[in-house]
């Protein structure tokens, strides 16, 4: 006799899936992991690890002459052909981010903070993506490498998001200017 | 499996976040956390039947992947080597809330006469509805089945019960399932 019910939950299982966690999961997490660690600068990136985040990104976007054109742009138009909708995906996020990085650079540098993790923190943003879009230039039609590339934009995106909220609640309301906010101190 | 758990499954990107986080990069380890936490916290739901428990055994769960990632072998499955880790944390969520599993008779469980289930509106909201309501023992051998894919023998083990009972239990629960179901569409 067929099973209707296992049919039914086997033909419709994605359907059954919920939204993930909410980011409490995460924070709570992050504070057990950075909390047990002693390490002089995981301390640092656990008192201010969105201030080592905000100069990681501010390094990333001085670099970023560097990087999104010198280097990127020949594998942009590489990708364009091997993979022209994560090519879209990539000047869509890319957009974005940058406009986040304009936000974010408005801010004085006593507000943003500066020590060595950050410049790791950066290194390691940038294994990751070179990783991956050497992966994908290799394998322009693997799924799960063109998932995990939009994945990629779209944490640095969150990133980002978390730090201008980080930064509005500490420092200035949103709309504000660099300019405003030294006037303020 | 849910497409998002598998997205970075055995790719030579998940190797080298894996390698990250054996270093101790807590950035790899959000990588890590966000390619599987949604789908591992759907786990945790199903089984806990509670967002908060979920919530927080999912959070146990990968404390303990971070501690024992180094462990985690090079050719290994990083989404199954990380899904039974959260489904051992859930057991023992259960567990430390008083839920046994427990031996029972191997009996045939006859489909109950009358439910002719072509008759029936089967909407993913009413099975969720119905599963929801189950008793915790059905609900965990049902889950583990039919929606985490372990075989009844690997159920067994988990559950310290023998492969007949698991076998029963899930009749059961599949039978209370359709009755729910059934009672539903009687009702609407």
């Amino acid at each position: 006799m067929p099973d209707n019910f296992e049919g039914f939950i086997r033909q419709h299982r994605n359907e059954f899936e919920e939204e993930g966690p909410s980011p409490r999961v995460w924070s709570a997490l992050e504070q057990e992991l950075t909390g047990r660690r002693k390490g002089k600068v995981i301390s640092l990136l656990q008192k201010n690890w969105f201030k080592a985040a905000v100069i990681a990104v501010l390094l990333a976007n001085a670099g970023a002459l560097f990087y999104f054109t010198k280097h990127r742009q020949p594998q942009q138009q590489e990708l364009a052909v091997l993979a022209p909708d994560i090519q879209e995906a990539g000047v869509y996020y890319t957009s974005r981010i940058n406009e986040k990085l304009q936000l974010i650079d408005a801010y004085p540098d006593s507000a943003l903070g500066l020590d060595s993790a950050a410049r790791k923190e950066l290194e390691l943003r940038n294994d990751t993506y070179k990783a991956l879009e050497k992966e994908l230039k290799n394998n322009p039609g693997n799924e799960r490498i063109r998932a995990a590339m939009v994945r990629y934009y779209q944490l640095k995106l969150d990133l980002l998001d978390k730090i201008l909220e980080e930064l509005h609640d500490k420092h200035v309301a949103p709309g504000q200017t660099k300019k405003h906010y030294e006037a303020e101190i | 499996m849910k497409a998002s758990a598998t997205n970075l499954n055995q790719t030579p990107l998940a190797a080298h976040i894996v390698e990250r986080c054996k270093k101790g990069d807590v950035r790899a380890f959000r990588e890590l956390y966000e390619a599987y936490s949604a789908a591992m916290y759907n786990i945790c739901l199903r089984m806990t039947n509670n967002v908060n428990d979920a919530e927080d055994t999912l959070q146990e769960a990968f404390i303990q992947v971070h501690k024992s990632i180094h462990k985690l072998e090079r050719e290994a499955s990083i989404s199954a080597w990380i899904k039974r880790i959260v489904v051992n944390h859930c057991l023992n969520t259960l567990r430390k809330k008083k839920v046994y599993f427990e031996e029972v008779d191997e009996v045939e469980v006859l489909a109950e006469e009358g439910i002719d289930e072509a008759q029936f509106t089967w909407t993913v909201a009413a099975v969720k509805s119905a599963i929801h309501g189950l008793p915790q023992g059905y609900r965990t051998v049902l889950n583990l089945y039919l929606f985490e894919e372990y075989s009844h023998r690997e159920i067994a083990e988990m559950l310290g019960i023998t492969e007949s009972t698991v076998k029963t239990q899930y009749m059961r629960a599949k039978e209370k399932v359709r009755q729910i179901v059934k009672q539903q569409n009687v009702t609407r």
